[in-house]
């Protein structure tokens, strides 16, 4: 049997809504009159199951899994882990440090851009961004151990 | 009040300085939001909401408003020049205007493009000016039931009018309902998935998940390598349309404006659909259909004309019932809602200044993109000349700092870099995120207005159908659930069908 992408996503939903079901355990349902906390997750989750089985019933109408194109993965994994690095810095170094190295290592580190062009394109973005945020905008970026 | 004395109303708030200022930067901001691909209305509009917290409910509106219909004027000038959609609602333009710019009409065809967007913008506004108020009065009407069942409605009709299968989309609002349930529970004071992360206490927001999906999804989907592109540049003096070009879009335009109004009124990617249809219903009626992807006026006045006016359209629900259509009015509610105003119908008899004066603002923005797209399309043109391997980390970094600046929470960064990867695997799977931001806006919404309803009714469903309007709009429902099971017995070709293909890239 070939798997089809519907297959894999259908059965991914079918595992979330269970999640779902098994996370609901301490939420009351409560009653038709007075319904509870549990509900509306539980009747969502039980309809998400519902349209991911009829995903995969009508799995072979969508495309083979190994047609997939996974060309764009490599740059997706990169952006993903420089963000996520900026993320976890950002309220610890500041706007200015944090997005002057995520600028840098977006355009140098992925893009393999000049390093003095992609420093140079780094710094005057966030100094732009800096004056019209506070400046202009009168939005304070956030300040990072440093003060500013 | 009629409606003249509250529109003098309205153009005495809009044409104050300020409020104009904020009309011309949401209108420019669209603009440049409409040239660049990549970056669609709902990044723009969500990366200037924090910028908006200390400006007042109707220049805050203004200006994100005026992004967002500018955007849609702006997206039709890199799918002319470039063959590159700009805005995911100027897909059909680059069809027809591409090959208009290839036989040396470039000019002529931006020239339609602006003067069919603006004509069918201002339709949209004069009737969201003459429908908005009395439907606003009308749905003071709704009780808790109405409200579930417009809502179910809603839900439904966004699944007939998907391009992807009905329980694809039906799977994806599901996702979005359950996304929205994490938080407290309001009548009952539960924590839900909350994890004991306190943030989460508040629920999910609208920005970190809609920027996450559209904005952050579609540049993992999109290494800088695939974008490629050769810009033409037309001249100022090869602006002006022949008298026979005039001729051609001035039927195409006036349907699009109809067309366009009212799959606006529709919940879903009304704007994309409405372009799409448009250009269905002008290659079937042209005596000529043979012209079409070869440089057809009408296949540039038609879509172009549609989706302004969608875009328009969108806001009557938005204004009147407080119902996004879509994740982009879904933002505008949640902008609305940060200044401490409830849009529904209460907006329009509490706080006639914020919603005259918006509706005002529309028809000066529109005469304001008119002027912008035509004498600076020079300018936005060298927009597109910023390599694409210096605009995403750019757009990376406003996302991030949009997110953070709504309310300092680095929870919700990390929310729209997992909605992101959620994002770029949805795209895989050919599922659409647009129904999932739908679900998660109506949410709250929904939950309560349902639990209402069963409190009203002692546990008893029979009161959707004992109400005249929650059972019209119920039998609505079932109509469209009826249209769409008998096409799938039929494996039959519609126009959804088609509507697919051409998304996916193949000939429309």
């Amino acid at each position: 049997m070939t798997l089809h992408s519907d297959h894999i996503a259908g059965g991914i939903f079918v595992v979330f809504g269970l999640l779902i079901f098994a996370l609901s355990g301490d939420l009351p349902f409560g009653s038709l009159s007075f319904p509870g906390a549990g509900m509306m997750p539980k009747l969502v989750a039980g309809f998400l199951i519902m349209f991911a089985l009829l995903l995969i019933l009508r799995g072979n109408e969508s495309a083979p899994v190994a047609t997939l194109s996974w060309g764009d993965f490599p740059h997706a994994v990169r952006v993903v882990a420089i963000t996520a690095v900026a993320i976890a810095l950002y309220q610890t170094l500041g706007f200015p440090i944090t997005m002057a190295l995520l600028l840098f290592a977006l355009t140098f580190g992925t893009e393999r851009r000049n390093p003095f062009v992609a420093a140079g394109f780094s710094l005057g973005t966030i100094a732009l961004t800096y004056l019209l945020f506070t400046v202009a905008l009168k939005t304070p970026l956030e300040r990072g151990i440093l003060g500013y | 009040m009629g409606t003249v004395d509250s529109l003098l109303l309205g153009f005495s708030v809009a044409l104050q300085p300020d409020v104009l200022w904020y009309a011309f930067l949401g209108c420019l901001v669209g603009t440049i939001v409409g040239v660049l691909p990549g970056i669609g209305p709902l990044s723009g509009i969500s990366i200037l909401l924090p910028a908006t917290f200390g400006l007042d409910t109707t220049k805050s509106v203004v200006m994100l408003a005026g992004i967002y219909y500018g955007s849609q004027y702006g997206g039709s000038t890199t799918s002319i020049l470039m063959r590159i959609p700009g805005e995911a609602a100027s897909v059909m333009t680059c069809i027809d205007g591409y090959a208009m710019a290839q036989k040396g009409r470039a000019g002529a065809a931006l020239c339609i493009a602006a003067v069919g967007s603006w004509i069918a913008g201002t339709f949209g506004v004069i009737m969201l000016t003459l429908i908005a108020p009395p439907l606003a009065t009308f749905a003071l009407r709704f009780g808790p039931p109405e409200y579930t069942a417009l809502l179910v409605l809603g839900l439904i009709f966004l699944a007939y009018m998907s391009s992807t299968s009905l329980p694809r989309t039906l799977l994806m609002a599901c996702f979005g309902l359950l996304l929205g349930t994490v938080g407290i529970d309001n009548m009952t004071g539960h924590f839900r998935y909350s994890f004991d992360i306190a943030e989460l206490g508040d629920g999910i927001g609208i920005v970190p998940v809609a920027i996450g999906l559209f904005g952050l999804g579609e540049i993992l989907s999109t290494p800088s390598a695939n974008v490629v592109g050769k810009v033409i540049a037309p001249k100022l003096r090869e602006l002006l349309p022949s008298r026979a070009e005039w001729r051609q879009s001035a039927m195409p335009i006036a349907r699009g404006s109809i067309l366009g109004f009212l799959i606006g009124l529709t919940p879903g990617s009304a704007h994309i659909i409405s372009s799409f249809l448009s250009y269905g219903v002008e290659r079937r009626l042209s005596k000529h259909p043979e012209e079409f992807g070869k440089g057809a006026v009408a296949g540039v006045a038609g879509p172009e004309s549609a989706n302004n006016a969608a875009s328009t359209g969108a806001f009557v629900p938005m204004l009147a019932l407080g119902l996004p259509t879509g994740p982009i009015t879904a933002v505008l509610i949640a902008a609305l809602m940060i200044h401490g105003v409830p849009p529904g119908p209460t907006l329009v008899n509490e706080h006639p200044n914020i919603f005259w004066g918006f509706v005002a603002s529309m028809y000066v923005g529109n005469l304001m993109l008119l002027a912008l797209n035509l004498p600076l399309v020079g300018i936005f043109v060298n927009v597109l000349r910023i390599p694409y391997a210096y605009l995403y980390p750019l757009v990376i970094m406003f996302c991030i700092i949009g997110v953070y600046e709504v309310s300092h929470s680095i929870v919700d960064v990390w929310i729209m870099l997992i909605m992101g990867v959620v994002g770029y695997g949805l795209r895989k799977f050919g599922l659409d995120p647009a129904p999932l931001v739908l679900g998660l806006v109506i949410a709250p919404t929904f939950e309560m207005s349902l639990r209402q309803s069963l409190i009203m009714s002692n546990g008893n469903w029979a009161i959707f159908f004992q109400r005249p309007i929650a059972l019209v709009l119920l039998g609505v429902c079932a109509v469209l659930l009826g249209l769409a099971a008998l096409s799938l017995i039929r494996s039959r070709k519609d126009w959804r069908s088609e509507l697919a293909e051409a998304e996916a890239g193949e000939n429309p």
